[in-house]
């Protein structure tokens, strides 16, 4: 579905995304993890064909993203991080234009209102939603001509846990139909979910791209952390496959003097510790 | 054409919501009557109680002119205040990634209001003007006047980056109209120095009757709506 070769592309003179290398097929939910700032956005744009002046190559559906046509989009949803809606108009309104813009038939309205909870809200005008209202207004918009490829840059920002939860399911729903998803997120727990494979970017750069498990089995064995009393607080750890031969902790175990005792799981925060240096915001 | 159809009906649909819009569309017909009934009633009235022979009638040519060039900048500046609303609102740049995309975006935004203008005016100018004009002329000064038009309204889009700013530049921007004014007021060489507005050549072309004054008018419209339109690319 997506293939990148070689790409690079500043917005000024200084290089910014360079020698990006890397391919999703059909089917996959792929995601764009990294800090503010890292690019992201910016590549999705490469994608999408908006920001035409790179270097190297972007194939879409098999089309340069360059040389998009009118027939590139009627296969491309996009959710960008922002609202784009006419704020004057109501919801059914704004999703009825946009629809109408494309010449395949489009999804009823109706159901996919129904299905982010907005229903009651349908003929409200935009500019009296809130921000979840919109997050989710915006989503069902990328939905509407029913494409192959989604783009979606941090659909859950703004969201409570139950909106957010049943904004996943529907990712998954489309995964299911067969389509191809680019998910941007900071949130890890939803990449770890969602995504069958992850890119981190930082700086301009792809610097780790795998599964989440791989990535979460390649940092390594979980660990225990225990505490005990003696003469104050003591705290230690080992990897959780050796606990039995840790002496002292079988001792503490022997004798009753536990305080605490818990394990810990890499988890995706923890690789992106390691490959940026940094924590997410 | 599916796309641009529809997105130009939008456009349609926002205008008849907002008064100002509105009352912008309707202004060339009203200006119409104004210019056509009341000009020549008026003209009657300052010349008895003046004694003079004439006060407004040898400028009758420049108010035609005016009246050409009315609708399109009209039309063209109700366009450039949605446009900038969907940018404030960040809906071109939706429309951008879908199969309307910018080319049809201009279309429906700048394209299709110009050529409207221009049949409007090919229709209200022989209805509402006050000298004797052929139908080579009245086709000639409403092709110029739809060209200026689209003259403003880029200038306003390419410079200002939301409506209210929009509204300010609007102002500024029809001053690059009144080049019409200066062949009749200034006889001298002077009169050169504005030669980059295509409006200065209309001016020309009416105030001496030499209709191919608007070769370099059009000549010189294209030039700045390229320029503009390059710039306007640049920006989105
Ligand atoms: N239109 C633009 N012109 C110039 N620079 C830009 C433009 N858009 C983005 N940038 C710069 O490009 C860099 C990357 O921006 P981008 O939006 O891709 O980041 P991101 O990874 O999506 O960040 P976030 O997680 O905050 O959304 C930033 O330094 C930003 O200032
Ligand atoms: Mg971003």
């Amino acid at each position: 579905m997506i293939q990148v070769n070689d790409l690079s592309f500043s917005y000024t003179k200084s290089p910014f995304i360079s020698g990006m290398n890397f391919s999703v097929s059909e089917g996959e939910i792929f995601g764009f993890l990294g800090p503010s700032g890292a690019g992201k956005s910016t590549l999705q744009k490469i994608l999408i064909g908006m920001l035409r002046t790179y270097q190297g190559s972007a194939m879409v559906n098999g089309v340069e993203c360059k040389k998009r046509t009118k027939h590139f989009y009627e296969n491309i949803g996009v959710d960008f991080e922002f609202s784009t809606m006419y704020e004057k108009l109501t919801a059914r309104e704004n999703l009825q234009f946009f629809s109408s813009l494309y010449e395949k038939k489009p999804r009823p309205i109706d159901e996919l209102l129904e299905r982010v909870g907005l229903e009651q809200d349908a003929d409200k005008r935009v500019a009296d939603y809130s921000k979840g209202m919109k997050s989710r207004l915006n989503f069902i918009k990328a939905l509407l001509h029913d494409p192959l490829l989604l783009c979606l840059d941090e659909p859950t920002s703004g969201l409570d846990p139950t909106n957010s939860h049943m904004m996943k399911n529907m990712i998954l729903e489309e995964k299911a139909k067969g389509k191809t998803i680019l998910l941007t997120t900071h949130n890890m727990q939803d990449a770890t979910e969602l995504c069958d494979r992850v890119a981190f970017i930082v700086g301009g750069k792809i610097c780790a791209l795998d599964s989440p498990h791989n990535l979460i089995m390649s940092k390594g064995a979980a660990t225990v952390t225990y505490t005990w009393f003696e003469n104050g607080e003591h705290s230690a750890s080992c990897p959780l496959g050796r606990v039995s031969s840790d002496e002292q902790l079988k001792g503490l175990i022997a004798e009753n003097r536990l305080q605490s005792i818990h394990s810990s799981e890499p988890t995706l925060n923890d690789i992106f510790m390691d490959v940026t240096g940094r924590t997410l915001v | 054409m599916k796309a641009i159809r529809f997105s130009f009906f939008q456009m349609v649909v926002t205008m008849g919501r907002d008064m100002m819009l509105f009352m912008a569309c309707l202004a060339p017909i009203l200006a119409g009557f104004f210019f056509r009934f009341a000009i020549p009633v008026l003209e009657t009235v300052l010349t008895q109680s003046f004694h003079i022979p004439a006060v407004i009638s040898p400028y009758y040519k420049l108010i035609d002119i005016f009246f050409a060039m009315l609708s399109s900048t009209m039309f063209c500046f109700v366009s450039a205040m949605v446009a900038l609303e969907e940018s404030d609102e960040k809906t071109a740049v939706y429309l951008f990634i879908t199969p309307l995309r910018k080319t049809g975006y201009l279309s429906a935004r700048f394209g299709v209001p110009a050529v409207i203008a221009f049949l409007v005016t090919l229709v209200l100018l022989p209805a509402f003007k006050l000298t004797p004009l052929s139908p080579a002329a009245i086709f000639l000064f409403a092709a110029g006047g739809t060209l200026q038009g689209m003259i403003v309204a880029l200038l306003v889009l390419t410079v200002s980056s939301n409506r209210l700013e929009g509204m300010a530049v609007t102002k500024l921007s029809t001053l690059t109209v009144f080049g019409a004014v200066v062949p009749f007021f200034i006889k001298d060489k002077v009169q050169y120095g504005v030669f980059l507005l295509p409006s200065f050549w209309i001016g020309k072309a009416a105030c001496e009757n030499g209709l191919f004054y608007m070769l370099p008018a059009f000549a010189l419209s294209v030039m700045w709506i390229s320029f503009l339109l390059k710039r306007y690319m640049c920006k989105m």
